[in-house]
């Protein structure tokens, strides 16, 4: 233990190391692949968010970093020290489980001094410690209830302070907002975004909630099938997801094929021959057919006459929906079955079912995916 | 609208009435049952055990002396139930807990198939099961012939018609009734609970200790009752297994209501017997924590 605590401040070059490294993570269950050779780095003070559908082996991941699963193979470091083989109670790391794993027969004070107890820190720190932390997160006064008189939000803060209270390197949040309901898991967002600039600790998030990464992380890595698809800040891979994957999980998107006519100035034709163009940057290197895509609130409509600047695609109004903030049009065009766009209602003109338009978007928003 | 909101009330009124009944209407059954065959029984006991006379010429007569008798001539019989009811108890708690745990937490696919192995001996019974300790404890059966071998019985030692004979019987025969309380409550155990600990520095030790442990006691507290209550009473195995020297309680109480026909004692002792045993399980309920039981 004394070994774990004395990294931090004794050793040369440990704070220019990343706060978590994992190195070609693999894990297997039987013949599963939960998570298939997984390399990252998380640097001091991040939010991090690791974000996919269940099953894709995010919480496998998080999982690893805490000690409760053994990888397969690979190494995973902590401030650059190898702690791939050590147990939890070994590791400066603590995690906020998903069902908050409060002790129900302990009372709030014990559930959150429980980690300073194990590690034999002076009673009368501990009493000062605790009463801190429950002020961090706002609980100051239910020192002495039990965890099943408090509210999923309020014991959801307690968890939190539990494994606060342990200055840990890293605090690995499994789903922690899964069971609140909407309301308060938007509070909680801000909430933990709060209290991660307050206490200067790495969180890595496992949600399965884009609009959760979205919202709290300052780096999100998408996850498939044991594999991180792309990572980056939440606008990085909004904008360029990269593979129809991401495109598709983060927000909706409008996929079509496409060839590539003059990859210098990021010109393509669709199946028609109509053409469109793209940031040349984007294209890939010598490939001929790509798959391109547009975000649907990027997408202008207008009239068929009027005379438009970017892509246009012309096709029919099929159907239209006004939901308040927005209108959702789909467009039936030649060049793909349908075009989902969605039109903030700023200008007069509505379109209705039937109406001939034009559907436009400027190249830059276009993006490519594999 | 409003008419139907006047109509309301009267249906609404009976509903009501029908809903507070209910629970009562649910105890009924086992009101009347606990009334005709526990309460009345109870006084009955209480009664007789008051009376004195010649049999069948028992008088109602404050006959206080009947209590006596349990200090006066069955003391021994009292201590041997006593002391091997807590033996017992102790003995299964040891082997019951790690056998629930290891069903619990380790049974994996195994867990119906190893639940239904603890229950296979009920399907044999009772006075079968306990026979067939005589033979396992036999004077020159395989037990007995190990422990002397390794000296830890004497040339001539034996275990039949001793007390750990009689012990190993309750033990035996109540074995399930302290693993399955235990089992049941280690069994709803949140695993992440387990997990929680580690990962506030618990080594395995210190996470059962607790939490783990903590949290099975509900299943610790009932199953020494379940165990404990009935052992103190028992009389099968100290017959079977036993001498007179290991007697309890419960065959003198027996050999008073059956052989003898001395109500008057018989009840006296029977109704010692509760008492006794119910003033040593509130100390026990209450240091245990009473809200763990009901939690």
């Amino acid at each position: 233990m004394a070994a774990v605590t004395d990294v931090g401040s004794g050793l040369p070059g440990v704070g220019e190391s990343p706060a978590v490294q994992l190195e070609s993570v693999t894990k297997r269950f039987g013949d599963f692949t939960a998570v298939d050779d997984i390399s990252l780095s998380i640097e001091e003070n991040r939010f991090f968010a690791l974000l996919g559908p269940s099953g894709c082996g995010k919480t496998t991941t998080l999982r690893m970093i805490g000690g409760f699963e053994e990888t397969t193979s690979g190494i995973i470091r902590l401030h650059g020290e190898d702690v791939t083989g050590r147990k939890p109670y070994r590791r400066m790391v603590n995690t906020v489980f998903q069902s908050y794993a409060l002790f129900p027969h302990l009372t709030i004070f014990e559930n959150v001094a429980f980690g300073l107890r194990r590690r034999d820190v002076a009673p009368a720190e501990i009493k000062q410690r605790v009463g801190e932390m429950l002020e961090l997160v706002q609980l100051t006064g239910r020192e002495s209830q039990k965890p099943r008189t408090l509210s999923g939000g309020q014991q959801q803060r307690v968890a939190l302070a539990r494994a606060l209270i342990n200055q840990p390197r890293v605090l690995l949040l499994d789903e922690p907002l899964g069971a609140l309901d909407l309301k308060l898991r938007k509070e909680m967002q801000i909430e933990l975004k709060r209290i991660q600039n307050e206490v200067g600790i790495t969180f890595i998030h496992v949600t399965h909630d884009q609009e959760e990464a979205m919202t709290m992380a300052d780096t999100i890595a998408v996850m498939h099938q044991g594999r991180i698809e792309r990572m980056g800040t939440a606008t990085e891979i909004y904008e360029d997801p990269r593979t129809g994957f991401v495109a598709g999980f983060l927000g909706a998107s409008n996929l079509m094929h496409a060839e590539v006519v003059d990859a210098f100035a990021g010109e393509v034709a669709l199946a028609q021959g109509v053409r469109l163009r793209v940031s040349p940057d984007r294209l890939p290197a010598g490939g001929k057919q790509v798959r391109l895509g547009v975000r649907p609130e990027k997408i202008r409509l207008a009239s068929v006459d009027s005379p438009m600047e970017g892509n246009a695609l012309e096709g029919r109004v099929v159907d239209a929906s006004f939901i308040g903030v927005s209108t959702h049009y789909l467009i039936e065009t030649g060049a793909l079955a349908q075009l989902a766009v969605m039109a903030q209602n700023l200008e007069d003109r509505r379109f209705a079912p039937g109406d001939r338009v034009q559907a436009v978007w400027r190249p830059e928003h276009t993006f490519i995916v594999t | 609208m409003s008419a139907v909101a006047r109509e309301a009330p009267p249906t609404a009124r009976r509903a009501t009435w029908r809903r507070k009944l209910v629970p009562y209407g649910l105890l009924l059954p086992g009101g009347v049952w606990l009334i005709v065959f526990y309460v009345v029984p109870m006084l009955r006991l209480v009664s007789v055990s008051l009376q004195s006379g010649i049999f069948p010429r028992y008088r109602f007569a404050w006959a206080w002396s009947n209590y006596a008798e349990l200090v006066t001539n069955y003391g021994g019989q009292a201590v041997n139930s006593l002391v091997y009811a807590f033996l017992a108890t102790a003995i299964a708690l040891l082997i019951a807990y790690p056998l629930a745990y290891f069903i619990a937490f380790r049974g994996g696919r195994w867990k119906n198939f190893l639940l239904v192995m603890l229950l296979m001996p009920f399907l044999m019974p009772f006075l079968l099961r306990t026979l067939s300790w005589k033979i396992i404890l036999a004077d020159n059966g395989l037990v007995v012939d190990v422990l002397r071998a390794v000296h830890l019985l004497g040339e001539d030692g034996r275990l039949l018609a001793t007390g750990v004979a009689v012990v190993a019987g309750i033990v035996y025969n109540f074995l399930a009734f302290m693993t399955l309380p235990i089992y049941v409550s280690l069994e709803k155990i949140d695993r992440s609970l387990v997990e929680a600990a580690n990962d506030l520095y618990a080594s395995p030790t210190v996470a059962f200790r607790k939490v783990t442990f903590p949290l099975s006691r509900p299943g610790v507290v009932a199953g020494t009752l379940l165990t404990f209550i009935p052992a103190v009473g028992d009389y099968v195995n100290a017959v079977l297994l036993g001498t007179p020297q290991q007697f309890m309680i419960g065959n003198v109480i027996q050999s008073r209501f059956l052989v003898v026909l001395d109500y008057p004692v018989a009840a006296a002792l029977s109704f010692t017997l509760m008492i006794v045993t119910v003033l040593l399980i509130i100390p026990y309920v209450r240091a245990a924590g009473t809200e763990d039981l009901v939690a």
